[in-house]
């Protein structure tokens, strides 16, 4: 007998949340597994077939054969590694944003951070000719100060959801204006590449900022689920936080610090990939349970998704496309289903 | 003996006092209810004892501390509270919902233990809510969700528990049934109750102590018998009225005349 059960329902919650545990494990070790086949399969594939296991011998180092080693090392690992650093960046980021301002719409292509990282590089790429680590330098500093003329300009006395949202709805439309002004003002070769650029495309990485937003991710995803508590003591209000001993403005300030620079560094990365940070977090609640909002299952939806559209937009379709493309194919109805469910349930706010 | 007190506290929104120099000490383990008429500044003065809002002058003290010298977990392990209008997001559980009460008990890296379950079942049970753990929030009625969001407080186990206004939006039905259950959880385990109400028949009838307020000041505070008299109520509410005792308790009852 368990002498520590003394209410009478205590067997039927404990059986609640074990279960909800369990899924919730199950959930993840099947997104976590999906993930690593996928990062295998992209390697794979292409003009040069190979199989899983020269694949996996070539990129732990684990056999020597110079032919596999040039095409796995040097062709295929940057792509496939930026393609699952930048999805479960943008998994996390979207699925924080979308939590803290408590909001679907709010994923962080639509508050304004993409268009901020994407108006400062194609200033640099039109203006100053830059190119590589420069624009991604650029985008960065770009989506930082986005992120940081929306909190300014959506505080008062804290950060209200509604309004960061119309704030960065705004700030979208002024950004895009701005880049679309720089576009007539660029050369037909500068122009080509910014196009190129805005597209979103995981395989136009280079080496430094891969190797930046990898070094990223393996600090901030942890920070992020650190943070987890306070973002799901925000999600029930700012008193309600409060009440339950969490110190509001310090969690979100840190949360939404983490977000920015996740999206930011997988924008300077891969450009400005569309609807991933969107739908990864509705697609991990789906799977846990609503409202579980689990960052490390939404990071790994996010990669698991960004790595199926690079196969898609690089071999599947009769010409190579870029990502960018292909997550937009798919993410545009969603986004139209989502405004029309979520106004007929008023939920939108 | 009193562990909640506010000592000369100021309390308002931007500069704008809604509250000044109010002294206010609430009686342990009792039903309080404030009351007053609209924007008299009540909830004001609840969000100031539960440090929502943090007081421009004067101070709130929690067992001779003053709060805003405590650390937010500390308090939160002792106060509890109940917001007017909660806020939850789409599709969250019960069981959920209810189990986030825990935090306060929670660190960085402890995890979930027998107590965070044996307190989210008792919370639970003290509700009548223990069925409905596994249902979305949303599909519930006001009265059910109103339950629930007790449960979650209660969850927290602290010794203080305020609410703002959670009459607000229930039926006549199941705002009784609410003040029944708080007066339950004070019989049983002695807490402390304060409560922001608007009906004051109902204030009279289920609590111990009544804190009438009018243009932010303290007009009088005591059992509902004393304090509630149709000089007060013309008073604090403007409106010109009869008071007679409820025919079932005896309770003061406000008949607008």
């Amino acid at each position: 007998m368990a002498a520590t059960s003394t209410a009478p329902s205590a067997g039927a919650f404990r059986a609640t949340r074990r279960r909800r545990a369990a899924r919730s494990l199950v959930v993840t070790v099947s997104l976590a597994v999906a993930v690593v086949a996928l990062f295998v399969l992209t390697m794979m594939v292409g003009s040069f077939r190979l199989g899983a296991d020269e694949v996996v011998a070539s990129v732990l180092h684990l056999r020597d054969d110079p032919s596999v080693d040039f095409v796995v090392r040097g062709l295929r690992l940057p792509t496939a590694a930026s393609a699952l650093a930048v999805g479960l960046a943008l998994g996390a980021a979207g699925t924080i944003f979308q939590q803290l301002l408590r909001n679907p719409l709010a994923s962080p292509d639509f508050v304004g951070i993409n268009s901020g990282a994407g108006l400062a590089a194609i200033t640099g790429i039109v203006l100053l000719q830059a190119g590589g680590l420069v624009v991604s330098g650029l985008a960065l500093a770009g989506a930082a100060v986005a992120a940081l003329l929306m909190y300014v300009l959506a505080w008062r006395d804290g950060v209200a959801g509604y309004r960061f949202i119309l704030i960065g709805i705004g700030t979208t439309l002024f950004f895009d204006g701005l880049t679309g002004y720089m576009l007539t003002r660029a050369q037909l070769s500068d122009a080509r590449q910014a196009m190129h650029w805005l597209t979103g495309s995981v395989g136009q990485a280079g080496d430094g900022e891969l190797r930046l937003l990898l070094g990223a991710v393996l600090l901030l995803l942890p920070t992020a689920v650190l943070l987890q508590r306070q973002l799901r003591a925000l999600e029930l209000g700012d008193d309600t936080a409060r009440a339950l001993g969490i110190r509001t403005e310090l969690g979100r300030a840190g949360l939404l610090a983490t977000a920015v620079a996740l999206t930011a560094l997988a924008v300077a990365v891969a450009g400005p990939i569309v609807f991933v940070a969107l739908v990864a977090g509705p697609i991990a609640n789906r799977l846990l349970g609503p409202a579980t909002g689990g960052i490390v299952p939404a990071a790994l939806a996010g990669a698991a998704l960004l790595l199926t559209a690079d196969l898609i937009a690089v071999h599947l379709l009769p010409t190579p496309l870029p990502t960018g493309v292909v997550t937009g194919a798919v993410g545009a109805p969603y986004l139209l289903w989502l405004l029309a469910t979520t106004n007929r349930q008023g939920a939108g706010g | 003996m009193t562990r909640l007190r506010a000592e000369g506290v100021t309390l308002g929104y931007d500069d704008q006092a809604i509250v000044t120099n109010l002294d206010v000490e609430i009686p342990d383990g009792r039903v309080t209810a404030i009351v007053g008429a609209n924007a008299c500044g009540k909830s004001t003065l609840l969000r100031g004892l539960a440090r929502l809002l943090k007081p421009s002058h004067g101070a709130v003290y929690l067992d001779g501390k003053a709060l805003n010298g405590m650390s937010t977990h500390d308090v939160a392990r002792a106060l509890g509270l109940l917001p007017q209008t909660p806020t939850a997001p789409d599709g969250i559980t019960v069981a959920d919902l209810v189990a986030r009460g825990r935090y306060p008990h929670q660190g960085w890296f402890r995890r979930w233990t027998d107590r965070d379950d044996d307190a989210v079942s008792r919370a639970l049970d003290a509700t009548g809510t223990a069925d409905l753990v596994d249902r979305p929030l949303r599909q519930l009625s006001g009265g059910q969700r109103q339950r629930v969001w007790v449960a979650m407080a209660l969850a927290q186990d602290t010794d203080l528990l305020l609410l703002d206004e959670p009459t607000t939006y229930l039926d006549i039905n199941h705002q009784v049934e609410l003040l029944r259950l708080l007066r339950k959880l004070n019989a049983e385990s002695g807490k402390t109750i304060v409560a922001v109400l608007h009906d004051l028949n109902l204030a009279c009838r289920f609590s111990d102590h009544v804190i009438a307020m009018a243009d932010g000041a303290v007009v009088a505070e005591g059992v509902p018998a004393a304090v509630i008299t149709a000089e007060l109520v013309e008073k604090v509410f403007g409106l010109a009225c009869v008071v007679v005792p409820d025919p079932v308790a005896g309770t003061p009852m406000v008949v607008p005349s």
